[in-house]
């Protein structure tokens, strides 16, 4: 059996289990309603995409993670404890297959949440906003929704590579109950643990200007909201805002997703072998 | 996944009564630590016979079926698959097994026969596995035992060579348990290597062609019940276990007359082989 096949098989089985878990149907809803009620809460609705990505910025730092945890701290953690992935460890299934079809189907969950929030939000705005937000082709300076169509993909980037640290995280403990403590702590150190680090590497004057932005594109908020000042918000104002550089910025976020789904492969091939 | 010696893979063994064997393991070690597990195992797997690991809990049973699988590194000693060389080589009921509790019992089925190249029968399969009128029921509503029942047919699916069964009657009623041995015994019959650890010892007395007793440091005794049976001068299987496991707290209901002592050697009988601190046979 080719692995394209396997590989296939086991992105549908996870799409099918997440279709079939009502917790995500929720999980959802209360984060569209959430999002929704920042946006109208802090006046973006009336006043453009711009002003709602900046509302809704910090917010989904806090957010995203959180969704990704819930949606990926047990995945593997579940089959190994059900014996699934000693069963599918007699199949011609690979570590790697398994890994990646779980993160994918994950992956695709998180996109379908928070994609639909912010599109949900984005609807909002269209119909809310002041008219001059309707503009579609612009070098710069005017607010569009193609700028926050940029957001959600940002955002969606961030967000996936943050489900692969959990999944990382989640695959290092031996049960499902300490998974979801190994994913948050991972999430925290990963998230507020690189930040903190970089402050103190200001403090103590470790970084240089230029170094400090390739730190910055490293830790995967730091990146993210980089991305989203250079390639969103930067936008409207006159020249580069010189937050962070947007191609280490992406490079991090995929590096993070990378080396996690790598690590985890090892760690899985570890634990079952 | 599999992880285990195939350099071997095309060719066949033949144990000495003329069965091929599939699997060997040669001085088979395991040890966590300090704690040693079992001890220098040298066993042949036949095709077409049902090979039962009896011994008390926490001995290694589900160690050693976990080492023929390769998901479990021996500390010393290898094992060498030389059955036909397949995608699924071998098929595995865990000890406690359980399925995504999302999907039904034909899409569970469906979901794994679609990991093998073999075309599958899966109507065929729930019914040899009584599951057929749970089909479209829910695995989260299924009984433990129920859920047994599907991990057995997943076990055989897509017929493998050799398939490892973890305490496959526990937790089934015994009209269910003797169903999943008749079946297992069935495919034995048709030329699967069957391997299962069990403490049903009626069953594996009636259903399997080798025995092998592990106690505390490796293999006690190993042969065909009746061999066994004959050779402890027991009255059944039940007799030979205590006898083999800890013969000063046998109490008469089977004669030791004929178990062998220390320093006794394998009889020819014997398909395992055992050596090192095993080699006395068992009455230690």
């Amino acid at each position: 059996m080719s692995s394209l096949a396997v590989m296939s098989t086991l992105i549908r089985r996870e799409l099918r289990t997440a279709a079939r878990t009502r917790g995500y149907y929720l999980l959802g809803v209360v984060v569209a309603g959430t999002l929704l009620g920042l946006t109208v809460g802090g006046g973006g609705a009336a006043t453009g995409y711009i002003p709602t990505v900046v509302d809704l910025l910090l917010p989904l730092e806090v957010l995203v993670p959180a969704v990704a945890v819930a949606i990926g701290y047990r995945a593997i953690p579940s089959d190994l404890g059900r014996g699934e992935v000693a069963m599918l460890n007699t199949y011609a299934v690979s570590p790697s297959a398994y890994v990646g079809a779980v993160y994918l189907g994950r992956a695709a969950v998180l996109s379908a949440i928070v994609g639909v929030a912010l599109f949900v939000v984005g609807l909002v705005v269209a119909v809310a906003a002041a008219p001059d937000t309707g503009v579609f082709a612009t070098h710069s300076g005017v607010d569009s929704p193609i700028l926050f169509g940029r957001f959600l993909v940002v955002t969606l980037l961030f967000g996936n590579a943050v489900v692969a640290v959990v999944l990382l995280a989640s695959i290092a403990v031996a049960s499902t109950r300490t998974a979801i403590v190994a994913a948050i702590g991972a999430v925290l150190v990963v998230v507020v643990g690189g930040e903190a680090a970089i402050l103190l590497g200001v403090l103590d004057g470790v970084f240089s200007e230029a170094t400090l932005r390739l730190a910055l594109g490293f830790v995967p908020n730091s990146a993210y909201r980089g991305l989203v000042f250079e390639t969103v918000v930067g936008v409207l104002s006159a020249g580069a805002s010189g937050y962070a550089s947007p191609l280490v910025s992406v490079a991090g976020l995929l590096l993070w997703t990378g080396g996690s789904l790598g690590a985890a492969v090892g760690l899985l091939r570890w634990r079952i072998e | 996944m599999t992880n285990f010696d195939s350099t071997d893979s095309q060719q066949h063994h033949a144990t000495g009564d003329g069965a091929t064997t599939v699997v060997t393991t040669t001085g088979l070690t395991k040890a966590y630590g300090d704690r040693p597990i079992f001890d220098d195992v040298d066993l042949d797997i036949a095709a077409g016979a049902m090979t039962a690991v009896i011994g008390p809990n926490g001995i290694g049973k589900t160690t050693l079926l976990k080492t023929l699988l390769g998901h479990v590194d021996p500390t010393a000693g290898t094992v060498t698959y030389t059955g036909p060389d397949v995608d699924r080589p071998m098929g595995y009921l865990p000890q406690e097994p359980a399925f995504r509790p999302q999907f039904t019992v034909s899409e569970t089925v469906d979901f794994y026969a679609s990991l093998v190249d073999a075309v599958v029968d899966t109507e065929e399969l729930l019914c040899e596995v009584n599951l057929y009128e749970a089909r479209n029921r829910r695995v989260s509503a299924l009984s433990g035992g129920m859920r047994r029942l599907l991990a057995v047919g997943q076990a055989v699916l897509g017929t493998p060579p050799v398939v490892c069964c973890d305490e496959p009657a526990s937790g089934l009623d015994p009209s269910m348990a003797r169903q999943v041995f008749e079946s297992l015994a069935r495919r034995a019959a048709d030329g699967m290597a069957v391997v299962v650890a069990s403490h049903t010892l009626s069953l594996v007395e009636t259903y399997a062609d080798h025995v092998v007793i592990l106690k505390s440091g490796g293999v006690a005794a190993a042969g065909a019940p009746t061999d066994l049976i004959e050779r402890y001068d027991a009255a059944d299987l039940w007799a030979v276990y205590d006898a083999a496991i800890d013969p000063a707290a046998d109490d008469g209901s089977a004669t030791t007359v004929g178990a062998p002592r220390r320093g006794d050697k394998p009889t020819d009988q014997d398909t395992a082989v055992f050596g090192g601190p095993t080699d006395s046979g068992g009455d230690r």
